[in-house]
């Protein structure tokens, strides 16, 4: 009698859809529909989306996924493949073929670089490309090279016949910790460089592996790219700062703050935004999704927002410096409404939103300039 | 629910539950009078441990309670308001990944799906001819012959 659960030792058929391809293995229609249901619950879509998602992924065909990784860490790949035991959250490597990526093939030398090439041949125009990492222009890009040629050779010549690229990371999508002040290899995001694709950008160090899969799913189910934000990033992750979904959110309306981490406020788990935290002016899901299957997340665990999937994190003027009295002082006033306790929140709410403005405009005029520079 | 953890407002009910029953009421009404199926995410909603645990006892439980075990247990049960699921998922480390109630005759997971009534089919079909009597038959005889050379 055959196992139900045995995996066929042959060759993959291309066409077969996922549906066809999970039955093979004893994975249900149901499998699906739960896959679906947690997914429509992280974007945020309406439950009923559950139904269309699982049909969607159920004749989709298996989505080949080239990753790149460039000038960055690995951490984005520890975050994506994070250890638990197989669940419905891992489902999504079911979906997907990854032909390509440095740390996680067997591949190596030629040989690596010859499934990327039988990768982009086999599936021209259907292929999703990841990249990790910034890519480095100055000096033509000598600061990083895979295979001989430079990043951003690999980069043009990967890209050129994929379906979608999703920058992951905050050096991928901002530049990140290679692009921070002084940028010493001319490091630039990946959509600085293809503008003739759709990039969606999942940031943050590293970003939130649910926010990673979840887009992932999104694309294969809808085939389409799902809503995003001014800065590239799905609206279903990015579109509320952590400050807003923050559970010590309502200290801060009281503006009850912590003023050291060793201090009475900090043991009670007052606000942290004094002590530093970034929250207000950062967009992601660690306060609703969390990290480490949902046990907790920075905040939580007693330390405030780095601020990490924000442009130029790293030179936000320091981790440890309230936004209030950052270089420029764009919170001066609202941290002098803090005396007066509630009326902080508000106040320093849309000083926040101004600095975020700010700084987001810096960052921006700040990329190209330093591109060009760096071209010239 | 202490895996959600660390909020500061876990232990109070804010009201939250009575909006979330009044809604499950209207959606029943439309359930009852349209045949309209309907459902709310409850993670998504800014409920406290003791919100939830205020919604689940103002809902309580009815006559069906299912359990199943796919990539992770799931638990489905109906409330004491026929027509009113609640349907928990979990996923790594049994923590709930989905949890949402479901307003409908019967949740739509529970229904076999059917390419896999196909499956199942093809299955069944080939177990028979690989390993069910007539195969074992065979199978004696070969074994007798070969015995007896």
């Amino acid at each position: 009698m055959s196992d139900k659960n045995s995996v066929p030792d042959k060759k993959p058929d291309p066409a077969q859809t996922l549906g066809e391809r999970l039955a093979e293995r004893g994975v249900s229609r149901r499998s699906f529909l739960k896959f679906a249901s947690y997914t429509a619950s992280i974007m945020a879509l309406p439950p009923t989306a559950a139904t269309a998602i699982a049909q969607g992924l159920a004749n989709a065909r298996r989505q080949s996924v080239i990753w790149l990784s460039f000038q960055e860490c690995t951490g984005c790949t520890e975050s994506i493949t994070r250890a638990h035991t197989p669940s419905i959250e891992d489902l999504i490597f079911d979906f997907i073929s990854l032909d390509y990526h440095h740390t996680l093939q067997n591949a190596s030398g030629h040989a690596a670089e010859a499934a990327r090439e039988t990768a982009m041949k086999e599936n021209a125009g259907e292929y999703i490309v990841v990249v990790d990492g910034s890519v480095p222009l100055k000096d033509d890009g000598i600061y990083s090279t895979i295979a001989g040629i430079s990043n951003l050779q690999m980069l043009e010549e990967t890209v050129r016949d994929a379906f979608a690229v999703i920058a992951v990371g905050s050096c991928a999508t901002f530049g990140g910790i290679p692009g921070a002040n002084p940028n010493p290899t001319g490091a630039v995001p990946i959509s600085e460089i293809i503008t003739d694709k759709p990039v969606i950008n999942i940031s943050g160090c590293p970003p939130i592996p649910e926010a990673m899969t979840g887009t992932v799913a999104y694309l294969l189910s809808f085939g389409a790219i799902p809503e995003l934000d001014h800065l590239g990033r799905p609206r279903a992750f990015f579109g509320e700062a952590i400050h807003d979904r923050c559970y010590r959110r309502p200290f801060y309306e009281r503006g009850m703050f912590a003023k050291s981490f060793d201090d009475a406020g900090a043991r009670q788990g007052w606000c942290l935004y004094e002590v530093g935290c970034k929250g207000p002016v950062t967009y992601n899901a660690c306060a609703t999704l969390k990290w480490n299957g949902g046990v907790s997340f920075p905040i939580q665990s007693g330390h405030g927002c780095l601020g990490c999937s924000e442009p130029g994190f790293w030179d936000l003027g320091g981790f440890y410096k309230p936004l209030s009295t950052a270089k420029n002082d764009p919170l001066k006033w609202a941290a002098g409404a803090a005396a007066v306790g509630a009326a902080v929140g508000a106040a320093s709410a849309m000083a926040a939103r101004n600095l975020r403005k700010k700084s987001l405009k810096a960052a921006a005029a700040a990329a190209p300039k330093a591109a060009a520079e760096e071209k010239e | 629910m202490a895996e959600r953890g660390g909020s500061c407002l876990d232990g109070q009910a804010t009201g939250m539950a009575w909006s979330v029953l009044a809604e499950v009421g209207r959606l029943l009404e439309e359930l009852a009078n349209r045949g309209q199926t309907a459902s709310i995410d409850l993670r998504s909603l800014p409920l406290t441990d003791a919100d939830r645990t205020e919604l689940e006892a103002l809902l309580g439980r009815g006559e069906v309670r299912v359990e199943l075990d796919l990539a992770g247990r799931s638990e489905i049960w109906e409330t004491g308001y026929p027509g009113a699921w609640w349907i928990r998922h979990r996923g790594a480390g049994d923590r709930i990944s989905s949890e949402e109630i479901a307003v409908c005759p019967v949740p739509e997971i529970l229904a076999t799906h059917p390419a896999d009534i196909e499956a199942a089919a093809r299955r069944l079909c080939r177990t028979l001819r690989e390993s069910g009597p007539a195969a074992a038959a065979e199978l004696s005889e070969t074994q007798l012959e070969t015995s007896h050379v």
